[in-house]
């Protein structure tokens, strides 16, 4: 992990930049990532984009979503230290659907690198045993052939407290400090089933950034999902529905509980991707509770019909 | 460099098992491929004894231990036992400390009956059916085992974050910081205690501890006592210029009778290196004329304990076999009866035991608690027991669902345990070894009592034993499959509720078999083709 330098210096020199005392530094920061994409929609003066691609090979139909974005370009400038949020959160293969699958990670990556990024990290504050779920995701292999930085989630030393005073009952919280100091946040999880409110995809995927997952179990698992997007939100959210798990999640038994929909989500709206994910597992966007809190607090569209939906076919 | 070239096998050999031991039982990041734990563990002697008389596998290590032992004497005692070694560790740092040199001690009188109360003690331990916490006592390796693991790993753990803090800053990638897993004080005091009463023991009087505590180095002594090469002295070369005693840590030299309790040796060859008149060396001594003989002084008495102590060895590793086996034999049996009333109600335990481990009773009598397992274990869900399996299972390894839980992947402390008390099972057959079952209360649900989503237990369970029914307003509250449960505690740990988790897992004290779920392939949940939006 020879990433791990990279990560030290780049928060040394964040550090150093951004006091914490000086929280709407970050919030600038975040309210045009990359010097560009609106990671917070604007509720009215712009549509936002949701690019949805199907029938491709997982490289194929990111590369057709970011094209149509506007190249990886658009999300991280030269230079730039990048962190990438996974869902490699299970000790389970990649045909299990539980995790997001290795070859889109490293194609994430290498589109980052691409684009002249100087850094790209990568970590998940796994459910399973860290080292267990890194080695069976397939995210150490993805590290080792692309050259980005596989960090340990575990180590509690890495998270820092922050104050979230957006938060209806996330209020503050301790988060992984790659999200804190990098210059730019690219999620990618998988699309799940999910025991509790229905569906894992984008916004719940952003637990793992977060030390006490307990907190947001024990105090109202959806308003905390929503809240934690009022603190940060990825600059571009992609959304791996290639085989979705489709019921037993998050965990899953077999892969005898994913179908395969061959399908790549991109956004940078957080709430219309999970919409769209909803859609796909047969629910109601409304039905997901984080999805109906988050589009309730304005963080992004949760009504499909007001998104920009570009549909792409590649066979 | 060791002037005898016996003295520099000796060594080598130490080295060799001494660092690969000691780096399996301080592996924190899990480096250490757990082969060569299960390995090193394995040729010691008494693990190798319990597997071989269990039928836990054919281990012929102890075997060819005695056998040495029976040809040239405690050879294991300096080459091969961790503990034995650990002693010549702390006796360098002495020494290094001491201002004045190395301290030569002089001959000392065997403490016999002492020697005997361990040994008896330990075979009466073992017979009356407390084998595995007699053997978690008084096996040398076993007492290593924990004292690396409980005492050594921590310590390390926290050198390590010290230097990964300052590599991290220095640009060095490869560390990283790993929280120290620390043994609870009911568990950590047994061999906190023996290290700092080996160190007094070194410093003060060598291998007295192996000589008078020690029932394996006992019972090898009785061999050795007998062993076909013995060293000796040669009386004709000795210009008696205690040039050997001064390197002799047993004090088992006699230069007044110039002889060697060979029963005390343990093997460590200081002295025919130091003797310039080479006068110190292996002789035959089953010769029908042996140049040795007993010391004069005392013959009787050394003949006697020896005679005593043969038979007693004998009778002892005859008695252990047979009495284990039929205890293993009464366990079979009992099981057997007990199928029936098995499926209708399993009986608890409060202390919940590895999968491989079958029951409580087998793992309590082939436990000897060398927590390598415990060092192994990468969710750390395994640790020392204090008083939850009662007494006769002090030390031994549990899984405490308040630290962590058992990973639905994963074998190693199967694959490292070198006394067949966790049996390697098939991925398949672990998959469905049901160690305890989860027990759910509604009524202390978050679902329930906030009304709000959680599912923190499903979201763990590996078997989806629990799973979520639709529950009030758009809520999913946890619901307990018991057929596919195998207790591996994942939903209680995960819990969140506070103070008591409203999913706990009840250990079963027989483990039992859960059924693999016949769910069929998932079907799509919107038409396949399109886009559902």
């Amino acid at each position: 992990m020879k990433s791990r330098r990279e990560f030290i210096k780049t928060g040394l020199a964040l550090g150093a930049t951004f006091s914490l005392a000086d929280l709407h530094g970050l919030f600038a920061a975040d309210a045009s990532p990359g010097g560009g994409a609106p990671a917070i929609p604007a509720t009215n003066a712009s549509r936002s984009v949701l690019i949805a691609v199907r029938d491709g090979s997982r490289t194929a139909m990111l590369d057709k979503a970011i094209a149509e974005l506007g190249g990886m370009e658009r999300f991280v400038k030269k230079g730039q230290t990048v962190v990438i949020k996974p869902n490699i959160s299970f000790d389970a293969p990649p045909e299990r659907g539980s995790n997001t699958d290795p070859e889109l990670l490293g194609h994430v990556v290498t589109l980052c690198f691409a684009a002249g990024a100087k850094s790209v990290s990568f970590f998940d504050h796994t459910l399973d045993q860290w080292q267990r779920a890194y080695a069976a995701s397939g995210a150490e292999r993805v590290a080792r052939e692309t050259g980005a930085a596989l960090v340990p989630g575990n180590d509690q030393s890495l998270y820092r407290e922050v104050a979230i005073p957006r938060g209806v009952q996330l209020r503050s919280a301790r988060v992984h400090s790659l999200v804190l100091d990098s210059d730019v946040f690219i999620n990618v999880p998988v699309l799940k089933h999910h025991g509790g409110p229905l569906m894992s995809a984008c916004m719940k995927n952003l637990m793992g950034v977060v030390w006490d997952r307990r907190f947001y179990h024990r105090n109202d698992l959806n308003q905390c999902i929503a809240d934690f997007l009022t603190f940060k939100q990825p600059a571009l959210n992609i959304l791996d529905a290639y085989h979705p798990m489709v019921r037993n999640g998050p965990h899953g038994r077999s892969v005898d509980d994913v179908v395969e929909m061959r399908t790549l989500l991109a956004s940078t709206d957080i709430v219309a991707i999970d919409a769209a994910g909803a859609k796909m597992l047969g629910l109601q966007p409304a039905e997901v509770g984080y999805v109906k809190l988050a589009a309730d607090m304005k963080l992004g569209t949760m009504n499909l019909d007001n998104v920009d939906i570009r549909r792409f076919k590649l066979a | 460099m060791p002037r005898s070239r016996l003295k520099l096998l000796r060594v080598i050999a130490a080295l060799v098992v001494f660092t690969g031991l000691t780096a399996a039982l301080v592996d924190f990041r899990g480096l250490v491929p757990t082969a060569l734990g299960h390995w090193l563990a394995s040729v010691q002697l008494v693990p190798s004894l319990v597997a071989l008389v269990t039928g836990a596998s054919v281990s012929l290590a102890g075997i060819i231990i005695i056998g040495v032992t029976l040809a040239a004497g405690r050879v294991y005692c300096s080459a091969i036992c961790p503990l034995g070694i650990l002693q010549d560790v702390v006796a360098r740092i002495v020494a290094w400390t001491r201002r004045k040199g190395t301290r030569s001690l002089p001959y000392a009188r065997p403490w016999t009956w002492l020697r005997q109360l361990f040994l008896w003690g330990t075979v009466a331990g073992v017979a009356a059916g407390w084998s595995g916490l007699t053997l978690a006592l008084l096996d040398p390796y076993s007492n290593f085992g924990r004292i690396a693991a409980d005492i050594f790993r921590p310590l390390v753990t926290l050198a390590n974050n010290a230097v990964a803090g300052l590599a991290n800053a220095a640009g060095i990638g490869t560390l990283y910081r790993v929280e120290p897993q620390w043994t609870g004080a009911g568990a950590l005091h047994q061999p906190a205690i023996l290290l700092a009463l080996l160190a007094v023991l070194v410093a003060l009087r060598g291998r007295l501890f192996c000589n008078t505590l020690c029932p394996v180095g006992t019972f090898l002594g009785l061999l050795a006592q007998r062993a076909a090469f013995r060293l000796a002295i040669d009386k004709s070369a000795c210009q008696k210029c205690a040039a050997c005693l001064g390197v002799c840590k047993s004090q088992c030299i006699n230069l007044r009778t110039s002889t060697i309790d060979f029963s005390r040796c343990v093997a460590c060859y200081n002295c025919i290196g130091a003797c310039q008149d080479r006068g110190i060396g292996y002789r035959f001594a089953w010769a029908r004329q042996a140049n040795i003989r007993p010391a004069p002084t005392a013959p009787d008495l050394q003949r006697r304990a020896f005679i005593t102590g043969t038979a007693v060895a004998v009778a002892a590793s005859l008695g252990t076999g047979s009495l284990l086996l039929a205890q293993v034999q009464k366990l079979r049996a009992n099981r057997a009866r007990g199928n029936d009333r098995d499926q209708n109600e399993p009986e608890p335990s409060n202390a919940i035991c590895p999968p491989g481990a079958v029951s409580v009773d087998r793992f309590l009598e082939r436990c000897t608690a060398c927590h390598l397992c415990i060092s192994a274990c990468p969710t750390h869900v395994l640790q020392p027991a204090f008083l939850e399996y009662g007494i006769a299972g002090m030390m031994m390894p549990r899984l405490d669902f308040a630290r962590s839980f058992c990973a639905y992947t994963c074998r190693t402390c199967e694959e490292v345990c070198p006394d067949g008390a966790i049996s390697l099972l098939e991925l398949a057959d672990k998959q469905v070894a049901r160690i305890g079952e989860a027990q759910f209360d509604e009524d202390k649900c978050i679902v329930k009592t906030k009304g709000t989503d959680c599912a923190a237990c499903s979201e763990q369970c590996p078997t989806q034993a629990v799973s979520t029914v639709p529950y009030g307003r758009n809520l999913r509250l946890p619901r307990v499959n018991r057929d596919l449960c195998i207790g591996c505690g994942g939903c209680e740990y995960a819990c969140p509720v506070l103070p008591a988790k409203a999913i706990t897992v009840t250990g079963l004290r027989r483990h039992s078999q859960a059924q693999k779920s016949a769910e069929k392939k998932a079907v799509a949940p919107t038409p396949a083709g399109g886009f559902p939006f």
